[in-house]
């Protein structure tokens, strides 16, 4: 009976933690280039009360298994890599990927992360960075007299001297990985690579399986308000439903209790 | 006496079985388990089998997602042996094959299938594509007659002793789909009632023997004196 207790209290931790990734995704609706999570779950071992055998002579009928699940875990925390909507918002620094990629950047540890998000500044030094400050790989460095920056679908960042006058300032490159869902989430936006994602995999925007850049665009967050309220109810139900097993079992074992009195 | 414990036994298995169905309704690809008990040659036996019934399927869009219509399942090469699964979030390993969420490599007819950092397509059918040429078939495989199979934890199940390969018309893979558990929450609930009435039933009737005994031993042996 104990067990039973047991497998409900897993199935409860499993709607909370479900939850949780829930109330992550909407919190950062609106966050740019954010990716949707999702909690995946997997069933545990089961005991094996009796197995599969045959009673008495041997024509006798065989006996069925009896196996008992002992209740759910957490599998996994997936995210979801589809596409977010493209926001327009006129800024020539702010860059969308449209389709696979992500962009370099340079942490100050000095180690690589990606990111999704393209909402460029422009440092005191002239670097291109991050919102975060953190700046884009490879280097970019834009002079003060440049005006009018254009960055091209394949990633050439320019801008017009005077007329006729086009000074190329340096690419974009962009990374894309086998398995991105694998990618370690560090916060601030940025991802850092895992054995799990695989090395990443690097080359100018719209190359083979690369996405495109668009320029004065953002990518919003891909989170759908409506999946993830039903996501939310469905949850809080199996949650009262594993209680009432919780609660059901008690009354039982209290009735078993009453035998001897 | 005997009968009755057993019977309370029989209760408590069905309750734990019906939490564990409960505890993994939002488990993707869960198949259910069912108790049911029949008297063979005047004892009563009792035995469990796993409903095969599919869940309810749901687009995710993600091309890693796969989903099987009908009956069969994906194989995949565990350190135990060969395991079934009915599919679900797989991943590309860090050598770039294709394999479930523990890590376990699905099998098509040639053997693992590498994925790499391609694209993946597979057709109803289950020929697996990568960046748009066609690198194995996945391997889907079912017991013969419904038999039951035996859960291997992990929504995996243990291949029977008679396996066959499911025929091209009988397929039906579902790329950027998931299935759902097929634990019915509703009759899980009510199941839940009626064992809970019925294991105090079974305790009444312990009570009522137990009254009956303290009557013969404490009543009969006053009217002889």
């Amino acid at each position: 009976m104990n067990a039973a207790l047991r497998t409900a209290a897993s199935g409860m931790m499993a709607q909370q933690t479900r939850t949780e990734v829930i109330a992550n995704n909407l919190a950062n609706v609106n966050t740019t280039g954010f990716k949707r999570s999702r909690a995946q779950f997997q069933d545990l071992l089961y005991q094996t009360v009796q197995s599969t055998g045959v009673i008495g002579s041997p024509d006798a009928n065989t006996t069925a298994a009896i196996q008992v699940g002992r209740g759910t875990r957490l599998s996994g925390i997936l995210r979801m890599s589809a596409q977010g909507s493209l926001e327009q918002t006129g800024r020539p620094l702010d860059v969308a990927i449209e389709g696979e990629g992500y962009f370099q950047v340079q942490l100050p540890n000095g180690t690589t992360a990606y990111t999704r998000d393209g909402g460029f500044q422009i440092s005191d030094q002239g670097t291109l960075t991050t919102n975060g400050g953190d700046p884009v790989v490879p280097g970019i460095h834009v002079p003060p007299e440049a005006v009018n920056v254009s960055i091209s679908r394949t990633g050439v960042v320019s801008y017009v001297r005077k007329e006729a006058d086009t000074v190329e300032l340096g690419r974009i490159e962009i990374a894309r990985f086998a398995n991105p869902t694998g990618l370690f989430s560090q916060g601030g936006n940025l991802f850092t690579e895992t054995a799990a994602s695989g090395q990443a995999i690097t080359g100018f925007p719209t190359d083979d399986g690369m996405g495109q850049l668009v320029q004065g665009s953002l990518e919003g967050s891909n989170v759908e308000v409506v999946q993830e309220m039903v996501d939310m109810i469905t949850a809080q139900r199996a949650y009262e439903l594993n209680s009432k097993t919780l609660k059901a079992t008690d009354e039982m074992s209290q009735v078993a209790n009453e035998i001897v009195r | 006496m005997t009968g009755a414990a057993s019977a309370l036994r029989y209760w408590e298995l069905r309750q734990e079985v019906t939490a564990n169905n409960l505890a993994n309704a939002s488990t993707d690809g869960f198949k259910a388990e069912r108790v049911f008990a029949r008297l063979l040659n005047g004892a009563p036996v009792i035995g469990t089998h796993t409903d095969r019934r599919e869940g309810a399927v749901h687009q995710t869009g993600q091309p890693l997602d796969i989903a099987l219509g009908g009956d069969g399942f994906l194989v995949v090469n565990t350190p135990a042996g060969e395991r079934y699964t009915r599919g679900g979030a797989l991943q590309v390993d860090t050598e770039g094959f294709l394999a479930d969420r523990d890590g376990n490599r699905v099998l098509g007819a040639k053997g693992a299938i590498q994925v790499g950092a391609g694209t993946l397509v597979v057709d109803r059918t289950g020929n697996a594509a990568v960046d748009g040429k066609t690198v194995d078939r996945l391997r889907i495989e079912s017991t013969a007659g419904g038999a039951t199979l035996d859960h291997a934890g992990a929504t995996a199940f243990v291949p029977g002793a008679t396996r066959t390969l499911v025929a091209d018309d009988k397929r039906d893979v579902q790329q950027g789909h998931l299935e759902d558990s097929n634990a019915d929450s509703l009759g899980g609930l009510v199941d839940m009632i009626s064992i809970q009435r019925a294991y105090a039933a079974v305790e009444k009737t312990i009570s009522v023997l137990d009254h009956v005994r303290e009557v013969a031993t404490s009543q009969l042996g006053k009217g002889a004196s």
